[in-house]
């Protein structure tokens, strides 16, 4: 599977309801190593009902200058959410379902991580 | 003493290398036309290149990365692709017509078809490009380029009506009122698309990372930058004045860089026309490989490639690769008979209307912590950077329009 | 409309966190020395068992970063068959920040077969190719 696979496809909650587009797949650096790496696995996929693709991240990031184009940038990226690897359910002909009772979570960056 | 030439040299240069054919060709065509009314547009387009060179060149010096690199990580594959190609077709356009620029040049010392002068033109270029150290190249092409002083001497010797010369470039009325403004709208565009030229931040940033910047060198960048390029806006502005002196009252147009050259001829005779020749062509074959270097630059970058003539040719080869096949598209265009200076003309225009794809990625970058660290733009920056873009986005939109309502200013 | 602010916080990760298109994705790969590979156009991902009953204990795993053609696929759509992926292991890449730094030399990978080819079919044949500038 590639990433841009993942990219772009629809995500659906378990009753058919539409979260957004995946815009991201997070990923986490805590498996055992793995030559100069660790082991890599995709923690969760960032979801947005508005934008296609994250322009810069600005909505994930907390940068916010300069202050227009910021402002604009994560307008158009509101609403996004981090959904868990847990949470998936499926992923057929390029969409992603959610499992019921699946929970969603603030994509900022500065909330996950160690 | 050694650190006042190397000052001073920086300085020099950014002045003998603000000019190119797009701005010889447009400052006398507009002061030929409009007298000096279209020179407030010189001003903002010099402080608006200022603004962006500098800031392009602290993004390289901070980061050490150059701008298409930046564009494609910030902006994303696809609207870096749609970025580079609008950019590399461009570069392309402005190249032919600063080759074209000269063969110009040299026809008008030789008295030769320009068209026998553009092969010998691109392998000249190739030539330097493959064998000569980056920093040779620009000190030599900038300095020869002070020739062009000449103009600006020339203004003066022609005791022109200053009080004339005044109220035109600050009260606007058209010394003729049969341009329309859609006209007068239509040259302000290309004059402003001259002075911003797109492959000139490529250049700049990627100039940056070819000298090996830190952040110790951007007091010298900010120095070239301030002092060089608005000294190069007034060397543009003298171009204008000239043809506003000697060929609007007499209602000359500019068909070639010939009409360019004819006040200097008129106050110095035939040694200020050698000194003006001695200008063109040294700032066209200097523009001209900044143009070059641009496309390699752009497209390296975008497709991360090893780029760079701090390398030898064999260390990056695909950078060489496509900068030959550049200036072989360019000769391609000049042979398909196009005027060379309509074919500037267009690439003025076109200039402008690119110029928002180039300028917002790097706005965006410099305010990056991630880049920059805490050399972030300050809100001062921002503000300017904002106001410009809006600027080069209105550009961008009218110039179309204006090209079709004004019939390509006719 | 959500408000980020009123989202909970995920669970933690006893390691680092990256987003692939934020943090990875079309950022230049560098060797050792500092000589540009290419950039990430894209990212290969073990595949899940079953694709329609997705295994919550086994996510993909960064297998590799992908560089060459599969740009094209990722931009204008299409497919392309694996076994023209041009392949730099997730396991040689040694650092990830503003630029990726892998452990192995440029010409040592796959990834630099067409500047390997470019240099040893044309470059080298013009003179002066070899050479530093003066």
């Amino acid at each position: 599977m590639i990433l841009s696979d993942l990219l772009g496809s629809p995500v659906l909650t378990a009753d058919g309801e539409r979260v957004g587009q995946v815009v991201d797949a997070r990923l986490a650096l805590d498996g055992p190593p793995d030559g100069f790496m660790v082991r890599t696995r995709v923690y969760g996929l960032v979801v947005s009902p508005h934008a296609h693709r994250s322009f810069a991240g600005y909505e994930r990031t907390g940068v916010d200058a300069p202050a227009l184009i910021a402002r604009f940038l994560s307008w158009r990226a509101r609403g996004s959410v981090l959904v868990l690897w847990t949470d998936l359910a499926s992923f057929t002909d390029d969409v992603v379902r959610l499992r019921p009772g699946a929970r969603l979570y603030s994509p900022r960056l500065e909330h996950s991580g160690p | 003493m050694k650190g006042i030439f190397a000052v001073a040299l920086g300085v020099l240069t950014a002045i003998g290398g603000f000019v190119d054919i797009g701005d010889l060709v447009t400052s006398s065509l507009v002061g030929s036309r409009f007298g000096l009314t279209l020179g407030w547009v010189l001003i903002v387009g010099a402080v608006g290149i200022c603004l962006f060179a500098q800031m392009s060149g602290r993004v390289a010096a901070v980061s050490g990365r150059a701008t298409f690199e930046i564009i494609r990580e910030r902006l994303g594959a696809r609207m870096a692709l749609a970025n580079l190609s609008a950019s590399f077709l461009i570069n392309l356009l402005t190249l032919a017509a600063e080759v074209g620029g000269i063969a110009l040049s040299l026809q008008l010392a030789s008295s030769i078809e320009p068209a026998l002068w553009f092969p010998v033109a691109a392998i000249a270029l190739w030539i330097v490009i493959w064998r000569v150290k980056f920093s040779i190249l620009e000190n030599v092409t900038g300095l020869l380029g002070l020739a062009l002083l000449v103009f600006a001497v020339t203004v003066f010797f022609l005791h022109p009506d200053w009080s004339a010369l005044g109220s035109q470039f600050l009260l606007q009325p058209s010394p003729h009122s049969n341009e329309a403004p859609a006209t007068y709208w239509y040259y302000a565009i290309g004059l402003f698309g001259s002075s911003m030229t797109p492959y000139e931040v490529f250049f700049y940033s990627s100039g940056a990372i070819e000298e090996k910047w830190t952040p110790k060198d951007l007091k010298q960048s900010r120095l070239n930058v301030l002092v060089g390029f608005p000294l190069g806006a007034i060397l543009s502005l003298s171009i204008v004045a000239c043809s506003a002196i000697v060929l609007l009252p007499k209602g000359i147009g500019v068909a070639s860089l010939f009409e360019t050259a004819l006040p200097v001829a008129q106050a110095f005779g035939k040694i200020g026309l050698i000194i003006a020749i001695l200008g063109f062509v040294a700032v066209t074959f200097g523009a001209a490989l900044e143009v070059t270097l641009s496309s390699g630059y752009a497209l390296s970058q975008f497709f991360g490639w090893p780029w760079g003539k701090f390398r030898r040719p064999a260390a990056a080869s695909r950078f060489h690769v496509v900068m030959i096949l550049s200036l072989l598209a360019a000769i391609g265009i000049l042979f398909t008979g196009v005027d060379p200076v309509q074919l500037t003309e267009f690439s003025v225009v076109f200039s402008a209307i690119a110029l928002p794809l180039t300028y917002l990625p790097i706005l965006i970058v410099a305010n990056d912590p991630g880049y920059m660290g805490d050399q972030v733009n300050g809100k001062v920056t921002n503000f300017f950077g904002l106001v410009f873009l809006g600027i080069v986005l209105l550009a961008s939109i009218a110039a179309i329009p204006l090209m079709i309502i004004s019939g390509a200013g006719a | 409309m959500r408000n980020d602010r009123e989202l909970p916080a995920p669970p933690p990760v006893a390691g680092r966190v990256l987003d692939a298109d934020l943090e990875l994705l079309d950022r230049q790969i560098l060797d050792p020395d500092g000589v540009p590979i290419s950039a990430v156009d894209d990212l290969e991902l073990s595949t899940p068992a079953d694709l329609a009953r997705l295994d919550p204990q086994h996510p993909p795993v960064v297998q590799a970063l992908l560089t060459g053609p599969i740009l094209m696929t990722r931009i204008f759509g299409g497919r392309l068959p694996e076994s023209r992926f041009i392949r730099i292991p997730w396991s040689i890449v040694t650092r990830v920040g503003t630029v990726v730094s892998v452990g192995a030399a440029a010409d040592s990978l796959d990834a630099s077969w067409t500047e390997r080819w470019m240099r040893d079919h044309v470059i080298s044949r013009i003179p002066g190719g070899r050479h530093d500038p003066e």
